[in-house]
């Protein structure tokens, strides 16, 4: 059917992070293979920062999707943002210790010693510019001991630039930029990401002319992409289910992405 | 669900929005592009105006110049005009001389029909008191000069030279009269014998009566009454009709104590041409009033 293509089109865009929707893509399999190389290296700290939507979530998610058959490796999407509860997690998942009452750093730090660990544990943080400032030195001493390897997303604004600064900047050994898609970049996203879903005739509907106004409009923010492709085809649905005259379907109409960004509010009336 | 209409209507809104900017611009740029013009244009016609407003003074200042220089020129032909006015007066006065001599000639009867001729050709008919004019060298006899001068002005240039003219003449009527009397100065001089001398010699040349009379007139003048009754004589040869001729004939003859000879000239002289200023001489004689 005619209208599922715009239905499914619009579930491609659905603002998620998962690995099997990672969009293979010149730039960012650079920086992905250097981030890999980076884990493989005895290092205390890997940082990775960038705008939000820049695809850290993302690249992270990758990454353990990928070395999780390898090597042991706790992806912590959502920050924990109590200490006891942190390091109680961590205590349970990385040793396999469960605690019933409080866990502070001090004893977890002596339950770490006390464990041989064959292999140095992997542990990706999330969102880690939302943890506190002492859980965040805290971690820089678990960093450390080299008993346990971080690799931290931070959001690139000036407040996590200076975090970064204060806590990691003697102890990371390597940090990744994470940055917004060019227009071609952009193209090649969506157009991939349709064609992986195997929504052809969408794929072929975005020329230059209507992806250099979304880049134009989301300045090649991968989310905001996401969220104006998904309002974009919902639209196109609409037109299709109700007056489908009204539609051209061999090309994107920049009226219908502009009506898309209004309603996304990355433009206003 | 979205609401398609409310984003249609909104997309709109935000269409017309967008191209606010652009209107604005346009706009600006077209009210500036007009307003330069505009100006540029009130400064080129300023420009003009200048130019032409100096263009004007220039062709003002053209026109004084060429006023005054045609004023200066006009001066100058006066001062010319009146010099060969002068010139010819003196010729005149030699020519009417020589008439009056001729009309004494007249009983004598020794010249050709075709000398007469030629000479009637030469008569211009003046009047006696011109004549005595002459002979006193007196000022009104100038003031006729500048009557003719102005006379003499072409009509082309009498209109537009009417106020100048005017002006001209007040202005310069004093250094006229100056001129008038330098000029009286040469006819003095004139008086000498090396003048007479001139015109003797002119004279001989084209054997003009009018020259002639001038001589005998002069010798008259100077006291030398035998030289003065020759020429008239000589004169009357030439020409026997010119009334002063006769005259100093006449009186020459009285100076030179022949009276009676004379008044016996004069009668007959009368008898022939009716001369009212041979009649008065005449009386003059017999009265005695004349010696």
């Amino acid at each position: 059917m005619k209208s599922s293509i715009f239905e499914s089109s619009k579930n491609v865009f659905l603002d998620t992070v998962n690995a099997k929707d990672y969009i293979q893509l010149d730039r960012v399999s650079t920086i992905y293979q250097s981030l890999k190389n980076s884990v493989k290296k005895p290092l205390k700290m890997i940082l990775l920062y960038g705008k939000p939507g820049t695809g850290k979530s993302m690249f992270l998610n990758k990454l353990y999707h990928d070395l999780s058959v390898s090597q042991k490796v706790y992806l912590y999407s959502t920050p924990i943002l109590d200490e006891s509860e942190f390091f109680k997690t961590l205590a349970h998942d990385i040793l396999n210790v469960k605690y019933r009452g409080e866990l502070n750093f001090t004893q977890f730090m002596a339950v770490v010693n006390e464990k041989m660990l064959n292999e140095i544990p992997l542990v990706l943080l999330d969102e880690a510019q939302l943890y506190s400032n002492a859980l965040m030195e805290k971690i820089r001493l678990l960093s450390d001991t080299r008993k346990i390897k971080f690799v931290i997303t931070l959001h690139k604004t000036e407040k996590e630039d200076l975090i970064a600064k204060e806590h990691f900047q003697t102890r990371i050994w390597e940090s990744i930029e994470l940055e917004n898609a060019s227009n071609v970049e952009l193209k090649i996203y969506i157009q991939k990401k349709l064609m992986k879903a195997n929504c052809f005739d969408s794929a072929n509907m975005f020329q230059n002319k209507p992806v250099n106004l979304i880049h134009k409009l989301t300045k090649g923010n991968y989310r905001d992409t996401n969220k104006l492709l998904y309002t974009l085809f919902d639209i196109y649905a609409s037109y299709e289910e109700n007056n489908s005259v009204k539609i051209n379907k061999n090309n994107i109409s920049n009226k219908i992405i502009e009506m898309a960004a209004l309603h996304t509010g990355l433009i206003h009336d | 669900m979205i609401n398609i209409n409310e984003l249609e209507s909104r997309q709109l809104k935000y269409k017309i929005k967008s191209y606010i900017p652009h209107a604005v611009i346009i706009v600006s740029l077209s009210v500036i592009a007009f307003v330069s013009y505009a100006v540029l244009t009130s400064k080129s016609v300023a420009n003009k105006k200048d130019e032409l407003m100096h263009y004007t003074s220039n062709t003002h200042e053209m026109a004084i110049d060429t006023a005054k220089s045609m004023q200066t020129v006009e001066e100058k032909i006066l001062s010319v005009e009146r010099k060969t006015e002068i010139a010819k007066s003196n010729d005149f006065k030699m020519q009417n001389t020589a008439q009056e001599i001729q009309i004494q000639d007249k009983p004598i009867n020794k010249i050709t029909e075709n000398e007469k001729n030629e000479n009637e050709k030469m008569l211009l008919s003046p009047s006696l008191d011109f004549m005595k004019k002459i002979n006193n060298n007196t000022l009104p006899y100038y003031e006729n000069i500048t009557e003719d001068e102005n006379i003499n002005i072409s009509n082309s240039h009498k209109k537009a030279k009417e106020k100048a003219m005017e002006e001209k003449v007040e202005l310069t009527e004093e250094p006229i009269v100056e001129e008038s009397k330098k000029t009286s100065m040469n006819i003095t001089r004139q008086n000498t014998h090396e003048d007479i001398k001139h015109v003797i010699a002119r004279f001989k040349k084209n054997n003009n009566p009018a020259l002639s009379l001038f001589v005998a007139k002069k010798y008259y003048e100077i006291g030398d009454y035998h030289k003065s009754y020759n020429y008239a004589l000589i004169t009357n040869e030439i020409n026997n009709n010119i009334d002063a001729s006769w005259i100093v004939f006449a009186k020459s003859l009285v100076k030179l104590n022949k009276k009676d000879m004379a008044i016996k000239t004069l009668k007959q002289y009368i008898e022939y041409s009716n001369s009212g200023q041979a009649k008065i001489l005449l009386d003059e004689i017999m009265s005695g009033k004349f010696q």
